[in-house]
């Protein structure tokens, strides 16, 4: 049978499996909870208990438009995709509103211990947003410059919705008032550990990514022993440290002065370079690697020194590689300086431990949540570094 | 001049290159030619030091190469290879200025080097300036690696195999124009090609090398009509030998007076005669054609030859079109001579002229 004759019902299959994934999740999960006080688990709350009829109808609105843009007809392909991206903007905005909105009623007739969480639907509508969105850029194939303009935009509405006071009766914006001025301290500490590993991690990885292209037996050697490192489970090595630190610090007063101790600091940035070298070498020498020989050996018959080579040629053409290394290191070190408040070097972690001894899950959240967005935000900034290192000559 | 003086290479106690002893005088073009491995790219490497000498000695215009600072030398000598080794991240015009730039030359200067050059290789400098390597043809790029090879005006060039990765339409193409540049500039050039239609069509001096040793350094006529040995007649190829001395000789050596038809009575001719329009370009050809001797064939543009053309060129439009002789025109399209069989045969020509009708 000719397959030009059976007609496509469905344009676009992830938006559609997307859409009745949500679906299926706001019926079935709640949207959030009430509970009489922060430490006791909560009244489930599900989506049409939670909202007035009028936020329903508008939902129900943007799940229509979602709708038709997954389907083939009547809309053409492009048009369908713009139209899902456009509709994720106001599926954020309501479900962020909904849920203020629906903590300010509950809140205002229960006791002034009650506490007002987001539940699971609430998160499923905005993964949903957030992956709809995602596909619809790279269906309509937008440059860096307008997925960044995109993501602006979005984090503008989530911005706006923060400052304003909508959100703030809920159990999570109380916890962040409570800690407001130990939030912005550790969220400086969580910054600090992660540069403060970044640049020594830069320092030796570069120059040692550079040896490894000079001389295999210093690459073999060398890349066995990083991998060990990466192997390491990161709780044992920051559980390893302690002792020898402490040692140290005994031993060499000076040097504990300085702050080094078997907790703190010290162990938790050690470690985060060692985790970090492994991809910044591997990047360094495949990017190295890389340079066509024919490119190298034009370069030493033109008669530039090993220096200029280096400069002039290796770098130029090995930096969007080296950079995705770093883009690699610096998500990985924003994650890992989580475990790291295990021994006591703080960061958004401590949050997140604190939380968890507490069993209080919007504290865990207060730690969570920053840190992935410190890591997207470092991912994109660092995606767009590297697009623009590309040279123009192999862009 | 370039001198190599018992030329050694040792490699793990092999010698890849062994005891090679030749000279090329200023402004030739040398081909050092041979199987895969004869050593004739190692050879090349070594004069330019980017693989350093055994035994032996190098003197380029009299210095041994090996007492220069070896950054100094490359810079002195321009180096080209195959795949271009372009620089992907540097513009048509960064790459070209490659050693100026190494040199220090000032700006205005380099610029004007770049023009010229890309004038030189027919690349139009407004188009192709600003153009990465990636958006250029394999002949463009190719052309970009000659004239960045010859920017800082070397005074010797050296070629390794630069033609070996493009397609044999562009390949002829490019060795016109390195004949024409060649010719242009004098430049000294050492060149690398296991191809020996290549070499002939390029060399002024050919040195055959075989498992690292020198068998045979002569011009291309010489060589292809007094081998050495079997292996320089095998490596030549005995049967198309003839060919390869047509590919040597030229049109404007064997070309002869043409002979213009009259106005009336040409079913009467005893010879061929040529037609011609009123700018004086060939039009038709009495009797010359093999099918119907008695009938006249318009000229068309593809059987035209002209003084540059080779005579292996010639002949094989005269048996393409079955024609027994060809309208030789100067530039402006004009017959000036025709060159026909007895040229193939090798008898020399009269340099050509116009023969009014009787």
């Amino acid at each position: 049978m000719p397959r030009e004759h059976t007609p496509r019902v469905i344009g676009n299959r992830v938006l559609l499996t997307l859409w009745l994934a949500a679906a299926i999740g706001v019926a079935l999960l709640p949207f959030a909870t009430l509970s009489p006080n922060r430490l006791v688990s909560g009244q489930p709350v599900m989506l049409w208990q939670a909202l007035p009829v009028w936020q329903l109808g508008g939902l129900g609105l943007i799940a229509a438009g979602l709708l038709l843009a997954a389907l083939a007809r009547p809309l053409p392909p492009r048009a369908a995709d713009w139209l899902g991206l456009a509709l994720t903007l106001p599926l954020l905005g309501l479900a962020l509103f909904a849920l203020g909105d629906y903590a300010q009623r509950a809140l205002a007739e229960a006791s002034p211990a009650a506490r007002v969480s987001q539940g699971g639907a609430f998160w499923l509508l905005l993964l949903a947003a957030a992956l709809i969105a995602v596909d619809a850029l790279q269906r309509l194939r937008l440059g860096l410059l307008s997925r960044a303009l995109f993501a602006l935009l979005a984090l503008g509405l989530i911005g706006a919705c923060l400052a304003s006071d909508l959100l703030a009766p809920l159990s999570l914006m109380r916890e962040f008032a409570n800690q407001r001025d130990i939030f912005v301290a550790q969220g400086l500490r969580h910054l600090s550990l992660v540069g403060g590993a970044l640049l020594p991690a830069l320092a030796l990885g570069l120059p040692l990514g550079l040896v490894a292209t000079r001389s295999r037996r210093w690459r073999d050697g060398l890349f066995s022993v990083l991998n060990v490192f990466q192997t390491l489970p990161s709780i044992a090595v920051f559980g390893l440290l302690i002792a020898p630190l402490a040692a140290l610090a005994h031993a060499v007063p000076w040097l504990g002065e300085l702050g080094v101790s078997g907790i703190g600091v010290a162990p938790a940035i050690i470690a985060l370079v060692l985790y970090s070298l492994l991809p910044v070498v591997r990047n360094t020498y495949a990017g190295l690697a890389g340079v066509p020989a024919t490119t190298l050996e034009a370069a030493r018959g033109m008669g530039m020194t090993s220096r200029q080579i280096l400069w002039r040629v290796e770098l130029p053409l090995a930096l969007p590689v080296i950079l995705s290394g770093l883009r690699i290191v610096t998500v990985q070190a924003i994650g890992l300086t989580v475990v790291a408040a295990l021994i006591g070097a703080g960061g958004f972690g401590a949050f997140i431990f604190q939380g968890l001894g507490q069993y209080a899950i919007d504290l865990v959240l207060l730690g969570a949540i920053p840190t992935i967005v410190l890591a997207v935000i470092a991912d994109f900034l660092l995606q767009l570094l590297v697009a623009a290192s590309r040279p123009p000559g192999t862009r | 001049m370039i001198e190599l003086q018992g030329l050694t290479k040792t490699y793990a106690g092999k010698r890849v290159v062994d005891d090679v002893s030749l000279t090329l005088q200023s402004g030739e073009f040398g081909v050092l030619i041979g199987p895969s491995g004869c050593g004739k790219s190692t050879t090349l490497k070594m004069i330019n030091r980017l693989i350093p000498l055994s035994e032996g000695r190098i003197l380029i215009n009299g210095d041994d190469v090996t007492q220069l600072p070896v950054e100094q030398l490359r810079r002195r000598i321009g180096y080209a290879i195959q795949s271009t080794g372009l620089f992907p991240h540097w513009s048509v015009a960064r790459n070209v200025a490659t050693v100026p730039q190494l040199l220090k030359w000032p700006k205005a200067r380099i610029d004007d080097r770049v023009d010229e050059l890309m004038t030189l290789f027919q690349l139009d400098p407004a188009e192709f300036r600003d153009k990465y390597p990636h958006q250029l043809s394999g002949g463009q790029a190719q052309r970009v690696g000659v004239a960045r090879a010859l920017a800082a005006d070397p005074e010797v060039l050296l070629m390794d195999e630069p033609f070996g990765a493009v397609d044999p339409l562009t390949r002829e193409t490019l060795q016109a124009e390195m004949r024409r540049v060649h010719a242009k500039t004098g430049k000294t050039i050492v060149f690398v090609t296991h191809d020996m239609d290549e070499a002939l069509a390029l060399a002024t001096r050919i040195a055959l090398l075989n498992g690292g040793r020198l068998v045979q350094y002569e011009r291309p006529i010489e060589m292809l009509v007094d081998p050495a040995d079997d292996f320089v007649r095998e490596f030549i190829g005995q049967a198309d030998l003839g060919l390869k001395l047509l590919s040597r000789r030229f049109v404007h050596q064997y070309q002869r007076r043409a002979r213009l038809a009259p106005e009336t009575g040409l079913e009467r001719l005893d010879e061929h005669a040529w037609l011609v329009d009123a700018e004086g370009r060939p039009s038709a050809l009495a009797g010359a054609r093999l099918d119907d001797a008695d009938a006249i064939t318009r000229v068309k543009p593809e059987w035209i030859a002209t003084p540059e053309m080779s005579m292996k060129e010639a002949l094989s439009r005269m048996v393409w079109y079955r024609v027994t002789a060809l309208p030789v025109v100067d530039r402006e399209g004009r017959l000036i001579a025709e060159v026909g069989m007895p040229g193939v045969m090798g008898i020399e020509g009269d340099g050509g002229a116009i023969e009014a009708a009787p």
